[in-house]
C-alpha cells in the first residue's frame, strides 16, 4: 500500500564550505571511506584500480615531457637561422671513432635468434679495399664470421682474394656464436652491391655506400653535422675524382689532400675516420703511393700504422 | 492421213535412232581414244624407266646385312662433316629426318644423334628420274648408306646442325627401312610446349612419349639429356675415386626393412619373401665399420611410395656417399659439397651444348652455385621464412611449399641455386641420426637442395650400440629387424656420416626440368611398368 509521501524540504546536496582551521575527524558514519569518490562496499580500494591510475599519471607526465621536446625541436628546425649559429658550434675532437656504441637491432633490424649475415658481392677484377679495411675493424668491435666464395659466373679467381679476409675462424662450423656475418662473394657484376635483409632492405650498391653503411655499425659516424658533411665530401671525391677520373683530376685531389693533411694529421683533424679509410685505398689502388706529395706519403704511413690496412698491402702486392 | 504421219513418225522415230546411235557412237570413239592415248603412254613411260634407267645400280634396298661380307669402308659421321672435307667423296650412314621432292630434285635431312646435315639428289648424269622418285619415297627414320661429294655453302643452312656443307648424293641404300606410320612425329616431340598452341602445330604429351621411348630418345633433346646424365655419374664417380673413396656394391634383395616396413617392395624369395632394398644405407655404414673409411655405391633404390608427383620413382639410380670422419661431421659436409661442386663445374665447363640443347625445348635460367658451398643452420632458415611471414615453429619440419619459398629467398640474398641446411631438429630425423650433442632438440643432419628442392639428406650416423638402441626404442622400431645392423657397430665403430643423392632428380634440377620422367630413360611409377 503506497504510503503518503512528503516532498524534501530541503535539498541534499547542499555544498557547506568547511573551515579549514579545525582539523578534521573521519566520517564515522561511513565506515572507512576516504575523501575519494570510488570506494567499495568494504571500503578498500581495488588496487588494480590504483595501478591504472598510476599508469596514467605516468603516461601524461611523459606525453607532457614529450610535447615540450618535440616544440623545442620544432621551433629549431622551423628557424635554424635564429636559433643555431654555426660559428658557436665546438670544433673540437668529436667523438672517438673505436668508442663509440652502436645498436645492432636498430641497423640491422631485430635479432630474429640467427646470425645476421650481411652478403657483399664483388667483382674479383676490382676488389673492394676500403670494405677490407672496414672488415678488420669490425672483427675488433664484434664477433664476426667471415666468409669468402666463388660464385659459379666466375671461372677462376687468384688466391690471394680468396684468403683476403683472414685465416678461418676456429669455430667457424657453429655459425650460431658469432653476432654478425660477412659473406663476400666474388661474382661477375658491374657494380659491387650489398644485401642484408631482402625482405625489408633493398641492396646497396657502389663501393662508398656499403663502406657508410659498415661504418654506421662501428658506432662510429661524427655527430657533428659539419664533420659528417666533411667525410662525405672526401669520401664522394676519393670516389668519383680520384679512383675514376683522368691524370689532371687525380692530381687536383692529391694536392687538395696534401693541403688538408698538412694542416691536421687525419682529414677531419684528430680522429681517425670514413674519410681517410676510403682516400688512403683509392690512392693506393691509382697506385701513386710512392709519387704522392709528403704530407700524403705520411699520412699513408700513418694509416699502415693502424694495423688494419694490412690486408690491402698483401693484396697490392 | 494417219498413215503418212504414221510413216512420218516412223521416219522420225528413224532418224531420232540414228541420232542416237550417232552419239554413242561418238562417245565410244572418244573413250577408245583416250583409252588409246593411255596405253599408248604407259608404253612410252615403259620404255623410258627401261630405256633411261642408267642409274640402276646406284641405288636401291639392300638385303638385310647378316654380315654376308666385311667391306672394308670408313662412314664419316654427320657430326664430322665440315668445310674441311668439300669435295671429298665419302660414305655417311644416317637416319632420313625428312625427304622432299621437287620437280628433278629431292632434298633430304639426314641426321645421326643430334647432328642433321642436308643432301641433295637431283637428276642428271649421275642420278635418274626413277632414282630421284626412290630417294623421294623412301620412309622416314629410315636407315640409309648414302655415298656422297661434300659441297661447301655459299648461305647458311639455319635447319640444320652443319650449316656450312651439304652432300650431293651418288649413291643411296636402305639398310633398315622404317614402316611408313610413326606413332609420334620428331619435329613433334621437339617442338617447345607454347610454340606448339600458337602456331596450331602440335605438341606431344608425355604418355605418348613413354609410351613410345624408342623413337622419342631418338630426338635432339633426349639425346643432350641423357648425355648430360651419363656426365654426371662419370663426374661423380671421377671426383670421388680421386679423394679416396672406394666404390661398393650393395644388395638390393634384403631380409628386413631399414627404415620402415611401409615403403619396400616384397619379392617372393623362395619358400619365404625379401625385400628390394629401399637405400643402400645399412651396407654402406656396415663397410665403414669394415674399415673401408670412404665409400660410394651407385644402383637402383627401390621406393614403394604410391606418390604420383613430378619428382617421384618407384625406382631410380641412387648415388650414395659414406666416409668415416676424424673429428666434427663438417669434414663430410665439405666432401660431399665440393663433389657436387665439382660435378656442377664440369657440367658447366663440358657439356655446354648439351645444356643449350636442351634450353632450346625447355627454357631455364643457368644453374648457379658458390664454392665453397653455402651452409645455412636451420635457425637461420626459420628466421629468414618468419622474416617473410611464414608462421612455424622452432622444431616444425619444412613443408615442400616452404622449401622452396626458403630456395627463392637464399638465391634472392646470395644467389645461388645450390646449397646446406644444417642442424635439424631432432624429431623429425630418423632413429639413427646422432643427436646435437649441445641442444638434445636438434641433430647433427643436414639436407641438400637445389633449386628450392631437396636432393640430398643426410646426418652424422649414430655408431654406438647403445645409443641406437636407446633412438630405435624411443621410435618404437622392432629391435628383433635390425638386430644385425646394431651388431655391427659392437666391435669397434668409427664416427661417420653419409648422405645420398638420385642421379635422375639432380639431372632434372640441374636443367631446369619440371618431371623427373624427362631425365629417366624407361621410367618406372605407380602406373607404369613398360617399356
Amino acid at each position: 500500500m503506497p504510503l503518503y509521501k512528503v516532498k524534501p524540504v530541503s535539498p541534499g546536496d547542499i555544498k557547506i564550505d568547511l573551515p579549514t582551521c579545525m582539523y578534521k575527524l573521519p566520517n564515522v558514519h561511513a565506515q572507512g571511506t576516504n575523501c575519494d569518490e570510488h570506494a567499495l562496499q568494504n571500503g578498500e580500494v581495488d588496487p588494480a584500480l590504483r595501478a591504472l591510475e598510476e599508469r596514467q599519471d605516468e603516461v601524461l607526465r611523459r606525453l607532457y615531457e614529450l610535447r615540450a621536446t618535440v616544440d623545442g625541436l620544432a621551433k629549431t628546425v622551423t628557424t635554424p637561422d635564429a636559433d643555431l649559429d654555426a660559428t658557436t658550434l665546438s670544433r673540437g675532437p668529436a667523438e672517438s671513432v673505436f668508442r663509440g656504441t652502436a645498436d645492432l637491432d636498430s641497423l640491422l633490424g631485430k635479432d630474429l635468434g640467427a646470425l645476421r649475415d650481411i652478403v657483399i658481392n664483388a667483382n674479383p677484377a676490382c676488389p673492394p679495399l676500403s670494405l677490407l679495411v672496414l672488415h678488420s675493424l669490425l672483427c675488433q668491435r664484434y664477433q664476426v664470421l667471415s666468409s669468402v666464395h666463388v660464385h659459379s659466373s666466375v671461372s677462376a679467381v687468384p688466391p690471394p682474394l680468396l684468403s683476403c679476409l683472414g685465416p678461418r675462424h676456429i669455430d667457424s662450423y657453429a655459425r650460431q656464436r658469432f653476432q654478425l656475418g660477412f659473406t663476400l662473394i666474388w661474382k661477375d657484376v658491374s657494380k659491387l652491391e650489398m644485401k642484408f635483409n631482402t625482405q625489408s632492405m633493398c641492396p646497396i650498391q657502389g663501393e662508398a655506400n656499403v663502406a657508410r653503411f659498415l661504418f654506421r655499425l662501428l658506432g662510429a659516424e661524427p655527430q657533428d653535422p659539419v664533420a659528417a658533411t666533411q667525410m662525405d665530401c672526401w669520401i664522394d671525391t676519393a670516389v668519383f675524382q680520384l679512383a675514376e677520373g683522368g691524370s689532371k683530376e687525380r692530381a687536383t685531389v692529391l694536392r687538395s689532400l696534401n693541403a688538408a693533411l698538412g694542416r691536421s694529421p687525419w682529414l677531419l683533424g684528430e680522429e681517425f675516420s670514413l674519410a681517410d679509410i676510403v682516400s688512403a685505398c683509392c690512392v693506393l689502388r691509382a697506385g701513386q703511393s710512392t709519387s704522392a706529395p709528403a704530407n700524403v706519403q705520411r699520412w699513408l704511413k700513418s694509416c699502415q700504422n693502424l694495423g688494419h690496412f694490412d690486408c690491402v698491402y698483401s693484396l697490392l702486392q | 492421213m494417219t498413215k503418212e504421219n504414221v510413216q512420218g513418225a516412223g521416219e522420225e522415230e528413224q532418224q531420232a535412232q540414228s541420232k542416237k546411235a550417232l552419239k554413242k557412237q561418238q562417245k565410244e570413239a572418244e573413250k577408245a581414244a583416250k583409252k588409246a592415248e593411255k596405253q599408248a603412254k604407259l608404253a612410252a613411260e615403259q620404255q623410258e624407266t627401261d630405256e633411261d634407267d642408267f642409274a640402276k645400280d646406284r641405288y636401291g634396298i639392300c638385303p638385310m646385312v647378316q654380315s654376308q661380307q666385311k667391306l672394308d669402308r670408313a662412314l664419316v659421321r654427320v657430326q664430322d662433316l665440315t668445310p674441311e672435307k668439300a669435295e671429298q667423296q665419302i660414305w655417311v650412314r644416317a637416319r632420313i629426318h625428312t625427304s622432299r621432292a621437287k620437280g628433278k630434285q629431292c632434298f633430304l635431312v639426314l641426321r645421326h644423334q643430334q647432328f642433321t646435315v642436308q643432301a641433295l639428289l637431283a637428276v642428271g648424269d649421275r642420278a635418274s628420274k626413277q632414282m630421284v622418285k626412290f630417294a623421294a619415297n623412301l620412309t622416314k627414320e629410315s636407315i640409309i648408306d648414302v655415298e656422297a661429294v661434300v659441297k661447301k655453302v655459299e648461305q647458311k643452312i639455319e635447319s640444320c646442325s652443319q650449316q656450312d656443307v651439304e652432300l650431293h648424293v651418288e649413291r643411296i641404300f636402305v639398310i633398315s627401312q622404317s614402316e611408313p606410320r610413326l606413332p609420334l612425329q620428331l619435329e613433334d616431340a621437339v617442338r617447345p610446349e607454347g610454340e606448339g598452341d600458337e602456331e596450331g602445330r602440335a605438341t606431344v604429351n608425355q604418355d605418348t612419349r613413354l609410351d613410345n621411348r624408342v623413337i622419342d630418345l631418338r630426338t635432339t633433346t633426349s639425346q643432350a639429356i641423357f648425355r648430360l646424365q651419363s656426365g654426371v655419374c662419370q663426374l661423380f664417380r671421377d671426383t670421388l675415386i680421386n679423394k679416396g673413396f672406394v666404390e661398393i656394391q650393395t644388395p638390393k634383395i634384403i631380409s628386413a626393412a631399414s627404415e620402415g616396413g611401409a615403403n619396400v617392395f616384397t619379392v617372393s624369395y623362395f619358400k619365404t619373401s625379401a625385400y628390394l632394398a629401399q637405400s643402400p644405407q645399412l651396407y654402406k655404414q656396415m663397410c665403414i665399420c669394415a674399415d673401408f673409411d670412404k665409400v660410394f655405391c651407385v644402383g637402383p633404390v627401390f621406393r614403394a611410395e604410391d606418390s604420383n608427383t613430378h619428382r617421384h620413382l618407384t625406382e631410380f639410380v641412387g648415388l650414395d656417399i659414406e666416409m668415416a670422419f676424424n673429428y666434427h661431421y663438417h669434414e663430410v659436409i665439405d666432401s660431399i659439397t665440393d663433389t657436387m661442386v665439382q660435378i656442377f663445374k664440369g657440367l658447366r665447363d663440358r657439356f655446354q651444348t648439351e645444356i643449350q640443347t636442351v634450353n632450346k625445348q625447355y627454357p631455364s635460367e643457368p644453374f648457379k652455385f658458390l664454392e665453397p658451398t653455402l651452409r645455412l643452420e636451420y635457425k637461420e632458415g626459420v628466421a629468414m621464412l618468419r622474416a617473410a611471414g611464414v608462421e612455424m615453429g622452432d622444431e616444425e619440419d619444412l613443408s615442400t611449399p616452404n622449401e622452396k619459398l626458403l630456395g627463392r629467398l637464399v638465391k634472392e640474398k646470395y644467389d645461388t641455386d645450390f646449397y646446406v641446411l644444417d642442424k635439424y631438429p631432432l624429431a623429425v630425423r630418423p632413429f639413427y641420426t646422432m643427436p646435437d650433442p649441445n641442444n638434445p632438440k636438434y641433430s647433427n643432419s643436414y639436407d641438400m637442395f637445389m633449386r628450392g628442392e631437396e636432393i640430398l639428406s643426410g646426418a652424422q650416423r649414430v655408431h654406438d650400440a647403445q645409443l641406437l638402441t636407446e633412438r630405435a626404442m624411443h621410435h618404437g622400431i622392432d629391435l628383433e629387424k635390425i638386430k644385425a645392423y646394431i651388431d655391427s657397430f659392437r666391435y669397434g665403430a668409427p664416427p661417420h656420416a653419409g648422405g645420398g643423392i638420385g642421379l635422375e632428380r639432380v639431372t632434372m634440377l640441374y636443367l631446369g626440368l619440371h618431371n623427373v620422367r624427362q631425365t629417366s630413360m624407361f621410367p618406372r611409377d605407380p602406373k607404369r611398368l613398360t617399356p
